[in-house]
């Protein structure tokens, strides 16, 4: 079992459905979001132009540099390949969010400590989506057991030839994108 | 006890369904409604702020009666009581004087039930109602009507359309689910999609092919592309014999309009003109689905809604599987038309209904016309609400002047016209000159700060709705309230209610609430059901059998039963009954003394996330994504006039100055800027002459409504291809 993300850049219009539900979600404050969306482009000269949107929550990456770096061992990962911050062990030093190349690591001023995208993990307990999969009006985002070759998420992986971000990067992310 | 209630969005007009959990009468969380067919149980932003909406710290929650000077923006908390017996007293002293006519009503994009608003001043005895009708689906939809007897608004992309036109529409940012429709359907079976817009928007992104036409010169391509499927026989021959009247004519018609000639005017090659109407013609079935730019073009609005009719027609997409569908009324519940009691407005004072006397498709000449047709084939017409209004221009106008007549007084719901309507400093100018402006509202907005009573609105989640179109729609879907109104907040359908018993019309409002009036309209469908409540859980939504092709067995509801190319209506009311162009009246081409003067074209138009019109512009998380004014400028034009990212422009036309904040982008041309729309500043000083900002960045202030500019048959205003200039701010604000 490892929980992962497909987000389908040739759907997403950039709506921020996502940011603001999972705010919500998850009551953070006003300047913390967990799943921010970048525009991209447009690119190009009037009117040759192309342009796309790109949802980055928490990468979950198998090899993951911020729980190798956590000094306090408050990064961890779970057996299902979720990657979280135990929130008692965190002392706010930031030291993972310089390790995280994929600068999704934000910190949270009331409470002290480092906090990020959890991938909804009591959710995905209870069988439900994420809360971004649930609210995506654009049906760009799916959530699924990448171990699994019936599940969904790994048919439109393989199907699309989805790729994580920088792969290159070597982190083995758990979240995929179907380029646009 | 924990509920479930079946609620619907109002944040915008989509009506998303949503699953509202309430715990003793708490609401305590809102989610997209998976089984409703529009979102799927998706949100979008405002939608899942729904609780912040609802117990925001600026909500109104009580009557307010204003205090000081209007303008000064002092109010104090009265009863409802007292708002009412006033506002009564009030009504019935200038009806006296002045007659029903002075008093007027001004509504925005439904969040409200307009059936029940139509009722009261039809009892009233004032037919100056009025809505963005012009500038908003209407002249669209009227030319279409005339055209063919009903708007054919339900283009069946997901029905096997080999081809979608998306024409002056951006659903990548406003119509979201419309949006995720059509890319399922090029995901399943590879519909070819085309976007018109001269701005390389969120679905102009997703397009396979993008025309990047010149702002407000959508006429001029239409035209092109019926003189290339004409000429070169690609209409469906036999659809225009059996079916069409005028063909000969709208071919004579169109010889001018050449590929070339159109190149000049829309910025296109000939090739891709002459490619796109073949790619157009000879792709069946094919859908041009509906676009609010086009009805904002001012001058030339139906004309080049005519010409959309008449591609529509000629290449044999109209009313098929998977084209352009017309609905018709719903043959069985009781519409938004059969509520309003239009029977009971006079004859004399329709004829009083300002504006009728010039732009008369849009108001009760037209209506009348256009309504005996539907009545003889669907049995039923349009709802005069947004189809028969007072011309909001010459509404202000009369406001102002007291010609024809004096208008006192005004009932604004759901809308804030000193940022909706154009011309806003002449708005303002009319409100101000009112002597009795009552303005129902979620939150003090610049227009509510005028008035003399402010009173608090009930929001979607504390209200049923019925989502039916605007009463046009052959299907319905039924939503209830998640729970009764906060504080003293009501719904529009209360408040009409009441202040209507308090006038004498107690007997035309047998109803305690909605619950029992939708119950009402929807007991003829035979469902069987106790309540109104009993049919949103159990049965929610009810889609007429969908038949296509009826004009094959019920004809057309027009004066000739055939589809009119030649528009019988229009010419009867007086106006061009072919398609035609239309310079976009704020241009160069009209204007060439102002050209110097102002080089630039602005758009002014458009929706943009996570705001919907005006609103929400106080809910935190929605504004942070989006705290400022944005003008849109090419990399080139900044770099000439060494404009940073970010900066403050003026942008200024002949009737007004506003500012925004410089956003480089080569989504537009480099002779062409887009300046966001709807801004005011929730944060700013309430009293005038600040009125939270109203004229600081609201580009309405930029736009002329001089009626001489007006589309004809309908009256809108031109937001889109507007003589403009920039200048640096030059300081930090």
């Amino acid at each position: 079992m490892r929980s992962g993300m497909l987000v389908d850049l040739r759907k997403c219009i950039g709506c921020h459905a996502c940011t603001v539900a999972c705010q919500i979600e998850n009551k953070l404050p006003l300047a913390e979001k967990w799943t921010k969306v970048l525009k991209v482009g447009p690119v190009g000269e009037y009117p040759n132009l192309t342009s796309y949107f790109m949802p980055l929550p928490c990468m979950h990456c198998e090899d993951a540099p911020c729980v190798e770096g956590c000094p306090t061992g408050a990064s961890f990962r779970r057996e299902d390949g979720i990657v979280l911050i135990n929130a008692d062990k965190c002392v706010g030093c930031k030291f993972c969010m310089l390790l995280c190349p994929y600068g999704v690591r934000q910190y949270n001023p009331e409470k002290g400590i480092v906090e990020k995208c959890i991938l909804c993990y009591e959710r995905l307990e209870a069988g439900e989506v994420t809360r971004c999969v649930e609210t995506c009006m654009m049906k760009a985002r799916y959530v699924g057991d990448l171990d699994d070759p019936d599940s969904e998420i790994v048919q439109l992986i393989r199907k699309n030839n989805a790729k994580p971000l920088n792969e290159e990067w070597g982190t083995k992310p758990s979240v995929y994108y179907i380029l646009p | 006890m924990k509920e479930i209630k079946k609620v619907a969005c109002h944040f915008c007009h989509m009506n998303c369904g949503m699953l509202a959990h309430v715990e003793d009468g708490v609401l305590v969380k809102v989610v997209g409604d998976p089984e409703h067919p529009f979102n799927k149980g998706a949100q979008c932003s405002r939608g899942a702020s729904a609780l912040d909406h609802l117990n925001h710290v600026n909500r109104i929650n009580y009557p307010l009666k204003r205090v000081g000077e209007r303008g000064s923006g002092q109010f104090k908390r009265v009863t409802w009581e007292e708002a009412l017996n006033d506002i009564a007293e009030r009504m019935t002293k200038l009806k006296e004087t002045f007659g029903a006519e002075t008093i007027s009503t001004i509504g925005g994009t439904n969040r409200t039930d307009d059936f029940a608003r139509r009722r009261f001043f039809n009892l009233l005895g004032s037919p100056n109602v009025t809505h963005t009708a012009p500038v908003c689906w209407i002249p669209n939809f009227l030319a279409e009507a005339s055209s063919y007897g009903w708007g054919s608004f339900d283009p069946e992309v997901g029905n096997g359309a080999r081809l979608v036109v998306i024409w002056g529409h951006n659903p990548g940012a406003s119509y979201l689910p419309e949006l995720r429709g059509i890319l399922e359907a090029r995901e399943q079976f590879g519909v070819k999609i085309i976007v018109i817009d001269p701005r390389f928007s969120e679905t102009a992104a997703k397009a396979d092919v993008w025309l990047p036409i010149k702002p407000g010169s959508d006429n001029a391509l239409a035209l092109a592309w019926l003189n290339v499927i004409i000429n070169e026989g690609l209409y469906d021959c036999d659809f225009v014999n059996d079916w069409t009247e005028g063909f000969e004519e709208l071919s004579e018609r169109v010889q001018e309009y050449t590929s070339e000639w159109a190149s000049k005017k829309t910025g296109l090659s000939v090739d891709l003109i002459e490619q796109t109407a073949r790619m157009y013609a000879m792709a069946k079935p094919a859908c041009i689905a509906w676009g609010v730019a086009l009805d904002q073009l001012g001058r030339g609005s139906t004309a080049g809604a005519q010409a959309r009719v008449a591609l529509r027609a000629i290449c044999g997409n109209l009313d098929v599987p998977g084209g352009d569908v017309m609905p018709g009324p719903h043959p069985t519940f009781i519409t938004d038309w059969e509520m309003e009691l239009n029977e009971m407005l006079p004859e004399e004072q329709r004829a009083k209904q300002i504006g009728s006397d010039r732009f008369k498709l849009n108001s009760w000449p037209g209506y009348k016309l256009l309504s005996d047709n539907m009545i003889r084939v669907w049995g039923k017409t349009l709802p005069a609400e947004w189809f028969c209004e007072a011309n909001p221009p010459s509404l202000f106008r009369a406001m102002i002047t007291g010609k024809p007549y004096p208008v006192k007084a005004a009932f604004v719901v759901a809308d804030n016209p000193l940022i909706s309507y154009g011309n806003s400093k002449l708005v303002y100018e009319a409100l101000m000159n009112l002597d009795l402006l009552v303005v129902n509202e979620y939150w003090m907005t610049p227009t509510a700060a005028l008035a003399d009573y402010v009173l608090p609105a009930a929001g979607w989640q504390e209200r049923p709705t019925m989502t039916t179109t605007y009463g046009v729609s052959d299907w319905l879907v039924a939503s209830e309230r998640a729970i009764q109104p906060l504080f003293e907040r009501k719904t529009d359908v209360d408040f009409w209610m009441e202040l209507g018993a308090k006038i004498g019309q107690k007997e035309y409002w047998p109803w305690k609430n909605e619950e029992e009036i939708f119950h009402y309209r929807l007991e003829p469908l035979g469902y069987g059901m106790d309540s109104y409540n009993d049919f949103v859980q159990y049965i929610r939504m009810d889609f007429a059998d969908r038949e296509y092709r009826k004009y094959e067995t019920r004809g057309l509801a027009t004066p000739s039963g055939k589809v009119e190319l030649k528009n019988s209506t229009l010419e009867q009311l007086g106006y061009d009954p072919l398609p035609h162009y239309e310079a976009p009246p704020f241009s160069a081409e009209v204007h060439p003394e102002l050209a110097e003067q102002y080089p630039l074209i602005l758009i002014a138009g458009g929706g943009f996330n996570p705001f919907f019109h005006s609103e929400h512009r106080e809910m935190s998380k929605l504004r942070l994504l989006n705290p400022y004014p944005k003008v849109a400028i090419n990399p080139k034009l900044a770099e000439k006039m060494s404009i940073k990212e970010g900066e403050w422009l003026w942008i200024e036309t002949p009737v007004g100055k506003i500012k925004q904040k410089a956003m480089i982008t080569p989504a537009v041309a480099p002779d062409t800027i887009q300046a966001e729309r709807g801004w005011w500043y929730p944060e700013k000083d309430i009293a005038a002459p600040s009125l939270m900002g109203v004229f600081e960045s609201n580009i309405s202030v930029c736009l002329d409504d001089d009626p001489d500019t007006l589309d004809q048959p309908c009256g809108s205003w031109s937001t889109r291809h507007i003589m403009c200039r920039i200048e640096k701010v030059g300081e930090d604000i």
